[in-house]
């Protein structure tokens, strides 16, 4: 977008005080985003991106500017602005940008630039009949057909310099069933880093349809969830929502830098049940939360955080980094070049253990088994969480029994990590959108079943 | 970008009408932690929005690459997009109303001249005043932004509008630690009045509340008697206000479906839609589609008065637009639940086994606004015979909204506004579930 020696001159003015570091990030990105309801297209919208956002540092202080007027002259002056923030002389550090690195390391196929709308509409008219035949009581059907392809370029006066494409897609269902008495909702979303061959290789939006009817309908029919604290069998993929929300906030620099989370200063401490490895992975071949390059052009990498209930490793950023004295770990991202970057999950998991799913259900008395979770909220401090369980079912000796409605799931992290004790062998990671300073961005969550011996369940149903 | 030669190449690609909806917005925020600034960011982005009639169908594009070289693919993805749509609503480009309101005090630009120097050493004075309150708040956070938007719409039917909009915030918030227990609590107020900003107040407040929570634990599972605190009250209802919005009523997704001008909640509750208050970027005197926004009440003395609507849903009840066109789709602008004349501390003083709900999170999980159902993590204080006795924590609230509004009886006079420009007064409501121990 810019030329190599323009990109120079701007890092270089950010340099004309006492600053030590200067960045520049630039973006030209294309989202498409089709919506379908009450049986008709309603709408398709596309929105253009592309911009420029320049940080400047001087240790582990930092000042960050934006525009989307990104002619030299204007992000030269931005760059001094910035610059002027700081006092001092300048530190005369001398620097060359290497060669531009191109990232690749998640093949697409089909970009999906060069679909037809129609080609595209088409999954949308073709989940909608399915999910409406599923049953008479699907009241209603909005589905969203999303693409996006990002590029972004990063450059340092470290001499990085690089260039990454993100292309993702996603295909989200929601149903709605209702009677007279009540209105319930089911949804089944997934995604990744993939082009339009995400529907030709990886799912069948007929069967997303499906899905989310029939959870519509399944929760329809359900009771209302009972309260109280009881053991709660968690199912893998969305169910890694837990992990996510629980802890992977809590491991973030942005809070550990400051001491302002649960687990800083507990590297090498013991903080989950022995049952428990915790990995964050960028690098998973098409995964949802992957990317080649994190935003501040470091590669992305397979971070272990907790080894068998051992904290083992930070999600690190290069700012909050230099306040811990520690390497950045490639996490630092952001949502668009409206944000400066700092340390984010990419896709987060628990990895397998060896229990089977029936295993677990059948040592399980009475409890919870939450067969779909929603989203859920963190309060990083403090390690409060909670969760919406979507989709729920009592478990009565060791039997999954009637299905239950409405129930939400509160515990603090710390705690909640030391009673997994159950962990399954079946894998599987979903897409999530997640919420931060740094804006709002894809991150895989995932996990194989497991089992928290205790958490409060907090439900709707009226106490005899 | 030459909006003229946009809408004649337009024209000439038949497209019937077309309308742009540009908004330029300047920004600066700034963090504390420390003595040190932890964040200073500025930014100067301008957004164009542009939607087009292309066959009877709309289609458009929102884009930040405003060179004369882009219309062409703004004329291009306008036309693709319209004709994927396969919805038969009637679609507008309006041609404007004959009066708008007045509406005062949404740019003050005295808020423009007052130096970053000032606001610095002013975040630097808060946490440091914060800091030195209480020994078990050892780290505070303080966050100022100000912004200011400028936003024009112009369309091919000859309507021409502008205004110009700033606000500030000033946020603190504090963290508590005893005993290896971690507690927060924000402050915060939203005003383009620099002088509303009571800054040693807001520390007091901020530091008084995290500390407060602290020894916070679950109390026993059952039915409370419940005063909804107004900040708690005013996230609710922000919640839930998608009911009012016609866009959803039409698609059967609101639990005000057919209940016009039927008694739904206590008679105790009357609530506002009003786009005079400056406390939100939807303020003002027309909204995204150029039509006139009006204050006008959905629900008065428990009777619920009307929805909010836009063109395109007002076409289909063949009604007016109330002037709730946002974003392409239906918006509130400041919504919020008038006061009553309760004393919050009466309030308190006349429970007997109560909880006060001083926060609600999860919101956008727990809460199904189809539905009205709610089972949402809770922080407050119990209260036994009219005295606070302790802090709770990690507990759930669960109920309906609509009931919970059946269920208010008193009404406080305290409101207070969130940061979208919902606000709400504390309310006391009968009883709620809770699940705790």
């Amino acid at each position: 977008m810019l030329d190599k020696k323009v990109i120079k001159n701007i890092l270089d003015a950010a340099l004309t005080t006492s600053a030590d570091f200067s960045e520049l990030f630039l973006e030209d990105t294309n989202n498409l985003d089709i919506s379908m309801s009450s049986n008709n297209i309603e709408k398709s919208g596309n929105s253009q991106v592309r911009g420029a956002g320049i940080r400047v540092a001087k240790g582990y202080q930092s000042v960050y500017g934006y525009t989307n007027n990104v002619n030299e002259e204007n992000l030269i002056q931005l760059a001094k602005d910035l610059a002027a923030s700081f006092q001092g002389e300048s530190e005369n550090i001398k620097f060359e940008l290497e060669k531009l690195k191109v990232g690749e390391a998640h093949h697409i196929e089909i970009d999906p630039r060069n679909v037809s709308m129609e080609e595209k509409s088409n999954l949308l008219v073709k989940a909608n009949k399915v999910a409406r035949e599923y049953s008479d009581e699907i009241s209603q059907v909005q589905i969203r057909y999303m693409d996006s392809s990002q590029k972004i370029w990063v450059a340092n006066s470290e001499g990085t310099f690089i260039t990454d494409t993100r292309i993702k897609t996603r295909f989200t269902v929601v149903a709605i069933a209702s009677n007279d008495h009540d209105t319930q909702t089911g949804m089944t979303a997934p995604g990744g880093n993939y082009g339009f061959e995400f529907f030709k290789k990886v799912e069948n939006v007929e069967e997303i349809a499906k899905e989310s009817a029939r959870i519509a309908v399944a929760m329809l029919h359900a009771e209302e969830c009972p309260s109280g604290k009881m053991p709660v069998i968690m199912d893998n993929k969305f169910g890694g929502v837990i992990f996510h929300e629980a802890c992977g906030h809590s491991l973030e620099a942005t809070g550990v830098a400051k001491g302002m989370s649960v687990f800083a200063d507990k590297k090498g401490e013991k903080i989950a049940n022995e049952l428990v490895t915790a990995i964050d992975d960028g690098t998973i071949a098409n995964e949802w939360g992957s990317a080649t390059y994190d935003d501040e052009g470091n590669l992305q990498e397979k971070r272990v955080l907790i080894k068998d209930g051992i904290l083992t490793s930070y999600m690190i950023d290069k700012i909050n980094g230099k306040r811990m004295g520690e390497e950045a770990t490639g996490s630092g991202r952001r949502e668009s070049y409206k944000y400066s970057p700092t340390s984010r999950m990419s896709n987060t998991y628990i990895d397998n253990g060896t229990s089977t799913f029936d295993e677990i259900i059948a040592a399980t008395e009475y409890g919870l088994y939450a067969k779909t979770l929603g989203g859920g909220s963190v309060n990083p401090a403090s390690g409060d969480f909670n969760f919406a369980v979507l989709e729920g079912y009592i478990v009565r000796n060791g039997k999954i029994s009637e299905p239950v409605k409405g129930a939400t799931l509160v515990g603090t992290g710390s705690e909640a990590l030391l009673k997994i004790d159950m962990v399954g062998n079946n894998l599987k990671l979903a897409p999530g959108m997640c919420g931060s300073s740094s804006g709002s961005i894809p991150a895989g969550v995932g996990q194989p079943t497991l089992r928290i011996s205790e958490l409060t369940v907090g439900g709707r149903k009226e106490e005899n | 970008m030459n909006f003229e030669l946009l809408f004649k190449k337009a024209k000439e690609r038949g497209i019937e009408d077309i309308q742009i909806y540009l908004n330029e917005r300047k920004s600066l925020s700034i963090k504390a932690f420390r003595g040190e600034l932890d964040n200073y960011s500025i930014s100067d982005s301008t957004r164009l929005s542009v939607k087009g009639i292309f066959n009877k169908k709309m289609g458009s594009i929102s884009t930040e690459i405003l060179d004369d070289s882009n219309i062409d693919f703004i004329i291009d993805t306008i036309i693709s997009s319209a004709t994927v749509v396969t919805s038969k609503d009637e679609v507008f480009i309006y041609e404007g109303d004959k009066e708008y309101l007045e509406v005062e005090n949404l740019f003050n630009s005295e808020l423009e001249e007052i130096q970053v120097s000032k606001e610095i050493s002013d975040i630097f004075d808060v946490e440091k005043l914060a800091l030195s309150l209480d020994p078990r708040v050892d780290k505070v956070e303080v966050y100022f932004e100000k912004s200011s938007d400028s936003v024009t719409i112009k369309n091919s039917k000859g309507l021409e509008l502008n205004k110009k909009t700033n606000s500030a915030v000033f946020a603190v918030q504090s963290i508590a630690n005893e005993n290896e227990e971690t507690r927060t609590a924000m402050d915060f107020l939203l005003t383009n009045n620099y002088e509303n900003f009571n800054l040693e107040e807001m520390a007091k407040a901020s530091v008084a509340e995290a500390t407060s929570k602290l020894g916070a634990k679950p109390c026993k599972s059952g039915k409370y008697e419940i005063l909804l605190r107004n900040d708690a009250s005013a996230d609710m209802l922000a919640t839930f206000s998608s009911m009012f919005s016609a866009d959803q009523v039409q698609k059967g997704l609101s639990i005000l479906k057919d209940k016009i001008g039927k008694d739904i909640i206590n008679k105790n509750i009357t609530i506002f839609d009003d786009p005079t208050i400056a406390n939100n970027s939807r303020a003002g005197s027309f909204d995204d589609e150029g039509v006139a926004t009006k204050k006008k009440s959905l629900i008065k003395n428990g009777v619920l008065e009307g929805y909010l609507y836009n063109l395109k849903t007002a076409k289909k009840d063949n009604v007016k637009s109330t002037g709730n066109g946002f974003g392409g789709g239906v918006s509130t602008t400041s919504l919020y639940i008038e006061n009553g004349d309760t004393n919050f501390d009466n309030a308190v003083a006349s429970m007997k086994n109560g909880i006060i709900i001083t926060e609600l999170a999860g919101l956008h999980s727990g809460a199904n606004p189809i539905n009205g159902n709610f089972s949402l993590q809770t922080s407050g204080l119990l209260v036994e015979d009219g005295k606070i006795i302790r802090p709770l924590a990690l507990i759930t609230v669960a109920g309906n909204y609509l009931e919970l509004l059946k269920d208010v009886t008193e009404v406080c006079s305290d409101i207070k506004y969130d940061f979208s420009g919902t606000g709400s007064p504390s309310l006391k409501i009968s009883s709620l579930a809770i699940s705790g121990e």
